[in-house]
């Protein structure tokens, strides 16, 4: 039995990225029609590779992109002034 | 005028050394002080606390924590904190710093803060003990830090907190999960104080702007929101009256 894109799916992946080795709680998961679609950023592109493969392993009849983004960590060029 | 530089939920472990250092090094000449907002580790392990302070420590200028939901998640938020206090940070838990910054005496009150949820949408110290324990929390430490705030007399009054004060700077987040990213009664903590800026993480789809009922503004820092090493406030600007100085 081929696995269903449905929200049980989307509970159980969500619930793999915090529980584990992972600690990622601001991963989105989106259903699409055939696919399912990883969001949000991590702070390395190691943690990225490991939350897509260990998804792969874990459902390898679902289709799954991982458009999952590093978050940049440059200086910043300007200061806010409170009031 | 003071600056400061502020950041959250960095999440340090080996796979980030490096990442925030090029940023780092350039921040004395932008800010007098970092505060951090939370979240410094990913499972709140000494080793990751060891790797936070390689990354963030050593500065040439004062740095501030509070710690946040993830530096709990081994149970060892003690050594995590004795770890960071040994480098020369800062970890406040329900108390304050005040620090001397171009003759100007910036305070700073910290706590991790709670969840709970905000007007209309929170939870209430009633029911079952787990209910009354969550909400009991809550009270507590934000209880914690209007003692904290209202302790010191400075010239700027920093909130620094993970959990968020208020919901306008959880824009981006799902409404069914705000009760478990900020709560109200910081807020009011935050309002019963003369608080200049209040900072906070957590919320890494949120927003970064908004403002207590009682008016101050509030920022979250969190790393995937502000999307750069830390971001910039200015306090305590001179501003010079142009027709006098004219005349
Ligand atoms: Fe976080
Ligand atoms: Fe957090």
């Amino acid at each position: 039995m081929s696995t269903q894109l449905d929200e049980y799916l989307e509970a159980e992946i969500q619930s793999m990225l915090t529980d584990g080795r992972i600690a990622e709680l601001g991963i989105t998961v989106q259903r699409r029609e055939h696919l399912l679609v990883l969001g949000g950023e991590v702070e390395s592109g190691r943690r990225r590779d490991e939350i897509c493969r260990q998804i792969n392993e874990r459902f390898p009849d679902v289709h799954i992109v991982c458009d999952i983004g590093i978050t940049r960590a440059s200086a910043p060029s300007e200061v806010e002034e409170i009031s | 005028m003071i600056r400061i530089a502020a950041v959250g939920d960095v999440h340090v472990d080996k796979d980030v050394l490096g990442r925030f250092r090029p940023a780092l090094e350039e921040l004395p000449e932008r800010a007098d002080a970092l505060l951090i907002a939370g979240d410094l580790t990913r499972h709140g392990t000494v080793e990751e606390a060891r790797c936070f302070v390689t990354e963030f420590g050593g500065l040439g200028v004062p740095v501030v924590a509070v710690l946040g939901n993830h530096d709990h998640q081994s149970d060892q938020q003690a050594r995590v904190s004795d770890v960071l206090t040994e480098s020369g940070i800062t970890v406040l838990e329900g108390d304050t710093t005040v620090l001397e910054l171009h003759g100007h005496r910036l305070g700073i009150a910290g706590v991790k803060g709670f969840g709970g949820g905000f007007a209309g949408a929170s939870a209430s110290n009633f029911g079952e003990r787990e209910m009354k324990d969550f909400v009991g929390t809550t009270e507590v430490i934000a209880e914690r830090l209007e003692n904290a705030l209202k302790s010191i007399e400075v010239d700027a009054l920093v909130a620094l907190t993970h959990y968020a004060p208020v919901p306008d700077t959880l824009l981006g987040e799902p409404l069914e999960i705000y009760a478990f990213l900020g709560c109200y009664q910081l807020g009011r903590a935050i309002d019963a104080a003369p608080t200049a800026l209040a900072l906070h993480g957590h919320a890494h789809h949120g927003s970064e702007r908004g403002r207590t009922p009682g008016g101050v503004p509030v920022r979250n820092v969190a790393h995937p929101v502000i999307k750069q090493a830390y971001n910039v406030y200015q306090l305590l600007t001179e501003h010079v009256d142009a027709e006098l100085v004219a005349s």
